[in-house]
């Protein structure tokens, strides 16, 4: 059909099937467009960051009305520049689920009923006091998210730390990146990267250690293309142990097996010294060389406890333990050839090449994910590539406010707002800005997520309030703890926007408002803090998190420390909160700076953001007279760590013969309780699939789209196949994403986890196959 | 012909706009294939795959789960178009190749149900002809970011016919086109004194 536009006015006029005349003549729908009655045409835009992941784009949501109804990038935030990805760009979707919870609901004789929300907060104060007052302050918990907002989890650690006297209190972001706290603890003694997503124009080389990238940082890995495009002598390493899209965009993609990373990590750091690429004037003056416990468990029992034992070493002692990791003995262990294993180390130690290394939950997910994280900072510690433009060791988080509500509010059992609870100092601090007695805040830390569940189970945990997550989705070896929240005389209240398999197990739900219905603050993996303001209303009698927080509070008598009103109490939180990081380590910028910017990041000194931390240059914090300066450990230095290769927990043998890795893809955030809600992305990804190994799957008898039941020593579940699809395990593995409510892959999983973090590792367990 | 990276020193890149993609895009295509109007997509066709105006499209056909292997990037079709025998179309241009990464924001359908039902509404995409005198010429109603290079959308056989220009032999769109955006207020001019 030839077609120019005079034409094809001309037919249109002349009254032709073509539909297309919407555009021409007002008032004309096009087919499939719901059009909001009564719109003007014009839209306004409002600055928030991205609801989903650690990355922190900065997003325009479009308003018309009262109504959310377009996005665009913010060309003014740095993290994007105006670029989003497919979950971003259709983000405000999720506010409009036909199922949104919008009334409180009660469970009485069995059955949901809906009540008015006071009614629902007067139960939830009346639990909790009635609870503590028959099982102990320790019975009653708080499991909060890296999706609460700033004020979210602030309040919850106000309320139960400092009010209620009990340290029940974590957050989801336990599954995600506690070994990322601990690996920056016991490497530098203070938590979060010291580079930032600048570093991406900075950088040669990329090394990205079992990280999917293309498909769960999208952004940022755009980014990378783009660098590498413009500046053509780019080279993007994919390590990890599956092939993925990130591994085809990649210049190398390298294969390990499962939990060998720390083996190749030793064997590169072997290379380094052995090639005598090792930053001398560095390594003698920021460095001390330290080992640990070693053989140090899995936590698979019930109150299992570690605590590591370190002791100083010489560099001799260092490189003595080194001669185990050989890139020819480690070829053998990790499957990764001598070859590639010196070509790693090459990259890293070329004096000329400026290297990131860019990690997420394949390092933080992992029985020994502190370890890994020691010995990635200790590649860069000991050629010197760190907290310089483009030589950055970066661990990226999952969730929009991990690092802004979880790690910098600390609601973690141990944490404080700064600081921990075993400590004295901290205590008093807290006590004083909250305006409660120091005897208050409990020294003893109590329970760590999984551990919480477990004594849920048990019955030493009788109330739990969740908020902003999805656990009986995932949590691993979930079966028990979906049984232990069911149990009778256990009192679980949930606060979320949609119904969930968590919401099912509930006693009490709240109906919660979603991202920009409310005001608060996110802050991401660059140390970016991030507001917006309350965008569009939300639907029926939904509440913020932390205004649900603050009614309980003064229910149980807290007014004095809870005093805020309706319209002003997310600005006043901010600038209590802001009380503890005062100071050039950690100072934040003020409520305003942070209502007028697309993000602002931390340490805000003397107005200017704070780009390089522990580098003299850019870090105001640095003693003055020295290059660089790792303020955190009271030595001044970075610790480089000896620590071992250990395997997985359970591995692989004859009966359960395959490796289980889990994980996410693109269009999906997390259980899908809200991208499964938007058209496009529930459209693309209708559900999940288990990617088998081609050969694999040839031994088995399967081809794509047949079914297949992944069987562990914990449960099991029957899905599709998926051969050559989105991503290929090699022989041996099978992958599951976890977004799909309907296969509960975590009743699969292990609850083993790391000793020092306690985080969970999703990526390693046994199952056996059967075609079904 | 992009900007050398050290010929103009303190002039970032993608300054004006990304201005400079029109141009280079006009001395890239051939004239014949900027005058193309064999293409049958339509405003209709083009809004289908899209939630609200501006968002990124979906994928309309089939690609495979493996996809990304080099022969089948999708630059290979919509980095500069042409006719696909099978899908019987002519390929759109993408107006930013220089993002490589497509997945991350055009995803395929592979089911036609919805999870749940929902609640969305947006408002209608801007109105065309919106001359401001008769005969003057239009302004540009949409945002430019990510869509700078007028060429790659309004011109050949592949454009949308409503929208397709018919002097595409004159390469300086912005000479009379100037953004208007259909959906911001508009602004009118008040003498600051």
């Amino acid at each position: 059909m030839k077609l120019n536009r005079r034409a094809f006015i001309k037919s249109a006029a002349a009254g032709s099937a073509i539909v297309a005349a919407g555009s021409i003549f007002p008032g004309i729908s096009f087919a499939g467009w719901q059009q909001q009655e009564g719109a003007s045409g014009q839209i306004s835009w409002q600055k928030a960051p991205c609801r989903f992941c650690g990355t922190g784009c900065g997003v325009l949501v479009g308003v018309s009305g009262d109504r959310a109804v377009a996005v665009k990038g913010d060309p003014n935030c740095s993290v994007n520049k105006g670029l989003c990805c497919v979950k971003g760009f259709h983000s405000v979707q999720a506010l409009y689920g036909k199922d949104r919870i919008k009334k409180a609901q009660i469970r009485r004789n069995g059955k949901m009923v809906e009540v008015p929300m006071a009614e629902a907060l007067d139960v939830i104060a009346a639990k909790i006091k009635e609870t503590m007052e028959k099982h102990g302050k320790d019975s009653v918990a708080m499991y909060g998210s890296g999706q609460w907002t700033i004020p979210d989890g602030y309040v919850a650690s106000k309320l139960f730390k400092g009010c209620l006297g009990t340290n029940n209190v974590e957050a989801n972001a336990r599954l995600c990146m506690a070994s990322a706290v601990t690996g920056f603890m016991t490497s530098f003694g203070i938590d979060e990267p010291m580079g930032c997503y600048e570093d991406i124009e900075h950088a040669d080389v990329f090394v990205t250690w079992g990280n999917n990238m293309a498909e769960m940082h999208p952004v940022l890995f755009s980014r990378m293309l783009a660098s590498r495009k413009r500046k053509k002598n780019v080279t993007i390493i994919d390590f990890a142990t599956r092939t993925t899209r990130s591994s085809q965009a990649s210049d190398k993609s390298i294969l390990f097996k499962p939990s060998t990373d720390l083996a190749v990590a030793n064997a590169i750091c072997y290379e380094i010294i052995h090639n005598d690429w090792v930053n001398w004037d560095f390594v003698n003056r920021h460095t001390t060389f330290h080992k640990g416990k070693t053989n140090i468990g899995y936590g698979t029992e019930d109150h299992f406890s570690f605590t590591d034992v370190p002791e100083d070493i010489t560099f001799e002692q260092y490189k003595t333990f080194l001669e185990d990791y050989t890139p020819e003995k480690v070829e053998k262990i990790s499957g990764v050839s001598a070859k590639d294993i010196k070509y790693m180390a090459s990259l890293y130690g070329d004096p000329t090449k400026k290297v990131t290394s860019f990690w997420c939950m394949g390092m933080n997910q992992h029985v020994r994910g502190t370890w890994i994280q020691n010995l990635v900072y200790n590649i860069h510690l000991l050629t010197g590539k760190i907290s310089t433009p483009g030589n950055s060791p970066f661990s990226l988080t999952g969730q929009p406010s991990a690092c802004g509500t979880v790690r910098e509010v600390g609601t973690l059992t141990h944490a404080l707002p700064h600081g921990v609870v075993m400590n004295e100092h901290d205590r008093e601090m807290a006590a004083k800005i909250w305006d409660v007695p120091v005897t208050n805040i409990d020294p003893k830390p109590t329970y760590h997520t999984v551990e919480m569940f477990r004594a849920l189970d048990r019955g030493d945990i009788r109330f739990m309030w969740i908020q902003v997550t999805n656990p009986m989705v995932t949590m691993p070896n979930l079966i028990r703890y979906r049984n232990g929240a069911l149990k009778d005389d256990r009192f679980i209240v949930v606060s979320d926007v949609y119904p969930t398999p968590t919401t099912d197990v509930a006693d009490v739900i709240l109906p919660a408002t979603l991202w920009i219905e409310q005001e608060g603050m996110f802050g991401n993996s660059e140390r970016r803090t991030a507001h917006f303001d309350r965008i569009v209303p939300g639907p029926g009698d939904t509440m913020s998190d932390t205004w649900q927080i603050i009614e309980v509070a003064r229910r149980l008598g807290f007014q004095k420390q809870f005093p805020w009103g309706e319209d002003e109490y997310i600005g006043k939180i901010w600038e209590e909160y802001r009380r503890f990081h005062d100071g050039p380590k950690h100072n934040m910028a003020s409520y305003e700076m942070l209502k007028e910017r697309s993000g602002v990041q931390w340490p805000f000194v003397n107005g200017k953001e704070t780009r390089w931390r522990f580098n003299t240059k850019h870090d105001p914090a640095c003693k003055p007279g020295t290059d660089f300066d790792f303020y955190g450990k009271k030595d001044g230095k970075a610790w480089i760590w000896a620590r071992p290769y250990e395997p997985a927990a359970e591995s692989p043998d004859q009966e359960y013969n395959f490796w289980l890795n889990t994980g996410r893809v693109i269009e999906h955030w997390h259980t899908g309780s809200m991208t499964r809600r938007i058209p496009v992305l529930h459209n693309a990804m209708p559900e999940s699939y288990v990617e088998i190994n081609p050969e694999d799957a040839a031994d088995l008898g399967v081809v794509t789209g047949e079914n297949v039941k992944i069987i562990s020593r914990r449960g099991s579940v029957t899905m599709k196949a998926s051969i050559n699809g989105r991503g290929v395990p090699p022989r041996g593995m099978v992958f599951v994403p976890f977004f799909d409510e309907s296969y509960l892959i975590n009743e699969v999983t292990l609850d083993a986890f790391c000793p020092i973090s306690k985080q969970p590792d999703y990526k390693k367990c046994a199952v056996r196959l059967e075609k079904a | 012909m992009a900007l050398p990276a050290n010929g103009a020193p303190d002039i970032a890149q993608g300054f004006d706009s990304d201005g400079e993609k029109i141009f280079n895009r006009f001395n890239e295509t051939p004239l014949a294939a900027t005058t193309g109007t064999d293409g049958t997509r339509t405003l209709n066709t083009y809004y289908e795959l899209r939630q609200y105006p501006g968002s990124p499209p979906r994928v309309p056909h089939d690609v495979p789960d493996s996809f990304s292997g080099d022969t089948l990037k999708c630059l290979s079709c919509h980095g500069r178009g042409g006719y696909d025998v099978t899908l019987e179309a002519y390929a759109p241009v993408t107006p930013h190749p220089e993002y490589e990464n497509c997945s991350q924001c055009h995803v395929p359908r592979r089911e036609e149900k919805l999870f749940v039902e929902t609640d969305w509404q947006s408002i209608n995409p801007p109105l065309l002809g919106r001359s401001e005198m008769g005969g003057s010429p239009p302004p540009i109603p949409h945002t430019l970011q990510l869509r700078e290079d007028c060429i790659a959308c309004h011109t050949g056989n592949a454009s949308v016919a409503e929208i397709r220009v018919e002097h595409a032999s004159r390469g300086n769109c912005r000479q009379c086109h100037v953004p208007m955006i259909a959906t911001e207020p508009r602004q009118e001019f008040t003498r600051n004194k």
